[in-house]
């Protein structure tokens, strides 16, 4: 009688003691994986690589059309990459420096222009013209392969 | 009787005669000999002071022998060359005391004023002055300032200044590139001619430019450096009493000193600011005419001038005579155009001449494009505050914040596009380029809040899985130690 | 997976006769009384810590410690690395609440006297360590190279150069200059991530060790105690282990709930050339200190009002640390009254001022 007793007693125990093993090893892999999931995403590399851009790159070189300008994404800021008739590349800051407005190449009138108050600049980043108090800040440009790049002029 | 009556002729002439003659034997010879120098000194201020020839030139004026008179050991200097005049002169004109003597009510600073001008400094032989103070006085027949013969005198400045300042081989000497237009300009000036008619009061060279000590424009204490241009205008224009009798207002300077132009020149001195004279000229000096002033302000207003110019306005305005720019702006109390001066509202200008019933079509455009620039202000605002919000709850929003830029610029080409007067024109700036950004950038914004929220329910979820593992583990505790009590 | 875990268990004992040791472990146990819940706060500040470190390192592979880049790296960390700001957030938290559980292990330990005689050594270590996470918490908090933190260091700095004769050497050591600059933020960079843990890590394994091997304190009324049954314990593996373990699962998830909902701030950047903002104050953990300075009188007799109080902190921290030397009533059993009203009297001293230099 009594091993019957302790039998089914210690087969209820058993069934209870399988099932919290099963729950307390779910709960360590589910424990296990949001700890590992933010980990593994946090290692990761961000899209934006390093904190602050110091180069980026613009576009294939035979892409830019001579004697035309283009506004290309630096980090946050806008740039303007000019490439001259002599097929030369130019690139300066194309935040206008009375206003904030963007700047825009004219290849008629050979020069750097911004619409909002008819700010002008000449292709050296000078302003000559208009509202402006500042030049624009130049920037690098070099090619790399067959890819030209912009970087910050130090 | 009659040898008596000649006799005493004699005596008393020749008596007159040596007296005449022992005030100043210089000029008794010199005017026998002729020649400028003693014919003009005859009305010489200084003569009539009691001067004589000898208290400039050196020598001694009592004795009638020439070699004499005109010895080095009597002093005499001879005809002064170059800064030796100017020195000359200034032995009295620089002592107080000795103008005092004379009665003479005169500054006594014009040589150290003409020392640090433009004039002071060297001329081309590399040993005097350019100018000295004959230049301008004259030598010889020297009168009063307030005399109408001087070459001083307010009607005769424009015409000496000119001598040498019209003179393009004598100026190409110092600056090739200072023009030699001024005369020529200043006699089309309203100061010009009133002053070619006669009247001494309007301005002339020295009223703007100084006397003694002109500096060059670009030197700060010159009174027509572009900050002081205001000021020196106003001390004739801003003088009720002075202006009384030419009937034009007298408050310009007042006005233009509470001007966004007048606040950026004279308190952040700001030389691209205009002054008086980048409206009015400054040898030319006049009022722009009606059709010509948004040329004038299109100087520098190049855009809005270009769009009214060929807008609907421009043939209305001056048919009527209504003064371009001015109508809405004003002309010297311009201050900052705000979007209030647009629309059909009380405080707009367009309702002035825009209604319902009268003129119509611009009634109804005017009311479009203030209802445009509202909601593109509005719209760019929210979009702001969403991206604040974001900020402010640590999200990353560098490139909604790079995309609003377009925005900022829709906003300020619109207020530009305002003077084309053009419905479409408008639409498409704030429509197409300002209303599209500020739509895109607020989705995004609220896209990174709502990611913030996100994160909450992420929370919520790995919380759920620890819990469940704690009990879990807390009843594996509570088993084991049943289990360790048994024993 | 048993069977695995037996072999492999003996593959080590094999080469290394660990048998020993984890025989002797297995016999190790804690009391259980009243006060038993006190025992846990050293085992969750170890855990703060190892957090600490973990988080620390993750931070390493994105901060970037010099002044041009440091306030940027942080910004770049919270908005563009995945999950950069729950790393900061739970990496700021954690400082907060391992300076705080210390405060009350150590607190605890003295009440209970557990630093008498045979553990003497293991209070020193416990001190030298607190001291140490004062010093972890002053050398990080200048990293992000924001505005407060920026303040806060100088202001901070500026209190140790009050120090008779060692004073403005010290604080010019510390800032590697005469003003807080970019070579103070290589420097206390370079303590908080090389120097401090290297030391801390010492002093940590030998206080570890020493536990191991002497035991968990009993209270002093054991002493006495003749029943065995009034004597209660458990063992340490594994049952107090994995009750440590529990209270550690819920801690975490505190930290998490607290990174969440009060994620950390970056504000502005630093500006040597910028005024200190107003209502400038240290982080909590330093403000009794700062609060109390305030009060002192600026002169007292023909000594500096500062130099005073700095001196009574200073003599104050040397008799916390040497109190197993000078309690001579524990180590015999006897209740030590004067002990007791003397930590009263920190602990009141502490929060009290702490709330009063929040207020103001």
């Amino acid at each position: 009688m009594k091993n019957s007793n302790t039998d089914e007693s210690s087969s209820k125990t058993s069934n209870r003691r399988d099932f919290l093993k099963y729950f307390l090893t779910t709960g360590l892999i589910g424990f296990a994986a949001s700890i590992f999931y933010p980990l593994f995403s946090y290692l990761k590399p961000p899209r934006q690589n390093e904190v602050e851009v110091s180069s980026v790159m613009a576009g294939k070189i035979d892409d830019f059309v001579p004697d035309s300008g283009k506004i290309i994404k630096f980090g946050s800021k806008p740039v303007i990459l000019i490439r001259l008739k002599d097929k030369s590349f130019r690139a300066f800051s194309a935040t206008c420096t009375h206003l904030a407005c963007t700047v825009q190449f004219k290849s008629d009138q050979g020069l750097i222009w911004c619409a909002c108050h008819n700010g002008k600049y000449d292709l050296n980043g000078r302003n000559i013209s208009g509202p402006p108090p500042r030049p624009l800040t130049e920037y690098n440009v070099f090619p790399k392969g067959k890819e030209i790049y912009i970087s910050k002029n130090s | 009787m009659k040898k008596f009556i000649v006799a005493f002729l004699f005596i008393s002439g020749s008596i007159t005669f040596v007296l005449a003659q022992t005030k100043d034997e210089c000029y008794n010879c010199h005017s026998e000999l002729g020649g400028q120098p003693a014919e003009l000194f005859k009305n010489d201020v200084h003569f009539q002071n009691g001067l004589s020839c000898a208290d400039c030139h050196g020598g001694n004026n009592k004795t009638d022998d020439m070699d004499a008179g005109m010895s080095k050991e009597a002093g005499f200097k001879g005809v002064p060359k170059g800064n030796d005049i100017s020195e000359v002169c200034a032995k009295c004109h620089t002592s107080s005391e000795k103008m005092k003597s004379f009665g003479a009510k005169i500054p006594t600073n014009q040589f150290e004023l003409l020392k640090t001008s433009v004039h002071g400094k060297l001329s081309i032989n590399g040993k005097d002055r350019i100018v000295q103070c004959i230049t301008c006085h004259g030598a010889h027949g020297i009168v009063k300032v307030t005399d109408p013969r001087s070459p001083v005198y307010p009607l005769n400045i424009p015409r000496t200044c000119s001598n040498c300042h019209s003179n393009s081989v004598f100026m190409r000497n110092y600056n090739p590139g200072l023009p030699i237009d001024q005369y020529e300009k200043y006699r089309t000036s309203v100061h010009g001619i009133l002053n070619g008619k006669g009247d001494p009061k309007p301005a002339q060279c020295v009223s703007c430019h100084g006397s003694h000590g002109i500096l060059e424009t670009s030197n700060l204490n010159s009174s027509v450096y572009a900050v002081n241009i205001p000021k020196t205008c106003s001390n004739c224009h801003s003088n009720k009493e002075y202006m009384k009798k030419y009937n034009i207002p007298t408050d310009q300077y007042e006005k233009y000193s509470k001007s966004v132009h007048g606040i950026a020149l004279l308190q952040k001195n700001d030389t691209g600011a205009p002054a008086c004279n980048s409206c009015h000229g400054n040898h030319a000096a006049t009022p722009p005419g009606i059709s010509s002033i948004s040329k004038v302000c299109g100087t520098c207003h190049a855009l809005n001038a270009e769009l009214f110019s060929s807008s609907p306005h421009k043939e209305v305005f001056d048919k009527n005579k209504y003064p371009e720019c001015e109508t809405c702006h004003s002309n010297h109390l311009i201050i900052t155009a705000t979007d209030k001066l647009l629309g059909v509202s009380k405080d707009a200008v367009c309702s002035r001449c825009h209604t319902p019933e009268k003129n119509p079509e611009g009634y109804k455009v005017a009311k479009k494009m203030k209802s445009l620039i509202d909601s593109l202000e509005n719209a760019q605002k929210y979009a702001n505050s969403l991206i604040d919000n974001a900020e402010q709850k640590g999200m990353e929003v560098e490139d909604e914040k790079f995309e609003l830029r377009d925005a900022h610029q829709a906003l300020l080409e619109a207020k530009t596009a305002v003077h084309s007067f053009n419905e479409k024109k408008f639409d498409d700036i704030v429509v197409g380029k300002g209303l599209a950004v500020t739509s895109k950038v607020a989705k995004e914004a609220q896209a990174s809040i709502d990611d913030y929220y996100f994160r909450r329910k992420g929370l919520a979820v790995a919380l759920t899985i620890t819990i469940l593992l704690a009990l879990g583990l807390y009843m594996f505790i509570k088993r084991l130690e049943k289990k360790q009590n048994k024993e | 997976m048993k069977k695995l875990l037996q072999n492999f268990y003996k593959w080590i004992d094999d080469r290394l006769q660990v048998k020993g040791l984890v025989d002797y472990m297995g016999k190790k146990y804690v009391p259980v009384h009243r006060h038993t819940i006190w025992y846990y706060f050293g085992g969750v500040s170890l855990f703060f810590f190892i957090i600490q470190v973990i988080t620390g390192i993750l931070l390493l592979f994105y901060y970037k410690g010099s002044s041009d880049l440091a306030f940027e790296s942080v910004k770049f960390i919270m908005s563009k690395v995945q999950f950069g700001w729950l790393v900061r957030s739970i990496h700021g938290w954690a400082a907060n609440l391992f300076i705080l559980s210390i405060f009350i292990h150590m607190f605890s330990v003295y009440f209970e006297k557990a630093y008498r005689y045979p553990r003497e050594l293991t209070w020193l270590t416990g001190v030298l360590m607190f001291f140490m996470a004062l010093g972890f918490g002053f050398s990080g908090y200048l990293l992000p190279w924001n505005e407060l933190s920026f303040f806060a260091t100088r202001v901070g700095s500026d209190i140790f150069g009050v120090i008779p004769i060692i004073g403005e050497p010290l604080k010019e050591f510390i800032r590697g200059g005469s003003d807080v600059t970019g070579a103070t933020l290589s420097r206390l960079f370079g303590f908080h991530v090389a120097l401090f843990p290297g030391i801390f890590t010492i002093l940590l394994g030998l206080h570890l060790i020493l536990i191991q091997r002497q035991g968990i304190s009993e209270p002093l009324h054991y002493k006495n105690e003749k029943e065995i049954k009034n004597k209660k314990k458990m063992p340490f593996f594994p049952n107090f282990m994995l009750r440590d373990l529990l209270l550690w699962l819920i801690v975490l998830n505190l930290l998490a709930i607290l990174a969440v909902y009060f994620p950390a701030e970056l504000g502005h950047k630093a500006d040597p050339f910028s005024s200190a903002p107003a209502g400038i104050k240290p982080e909590w953990y330093f403000l009794f200190m700062f609060q109390s300075l305030k009060y002192l009188p600026p002169h007292i007799f023909i000594v500096d009002g500062e130099v005073v109080g700095i001196l009574l902190f200073g003599i104050a921290g040397l008799l916390w640390l040497l109190v197993p030397f000078w309690d001579r009533k524990s180590p015999k059993g006897e209740r030590n009254r004067l002990i007791n009203y003397l930590g009263i009297f920190a602990v009141m001293f502490i929060i009290i001022l702490t709330i009063l230099g929040w207020l103001s």
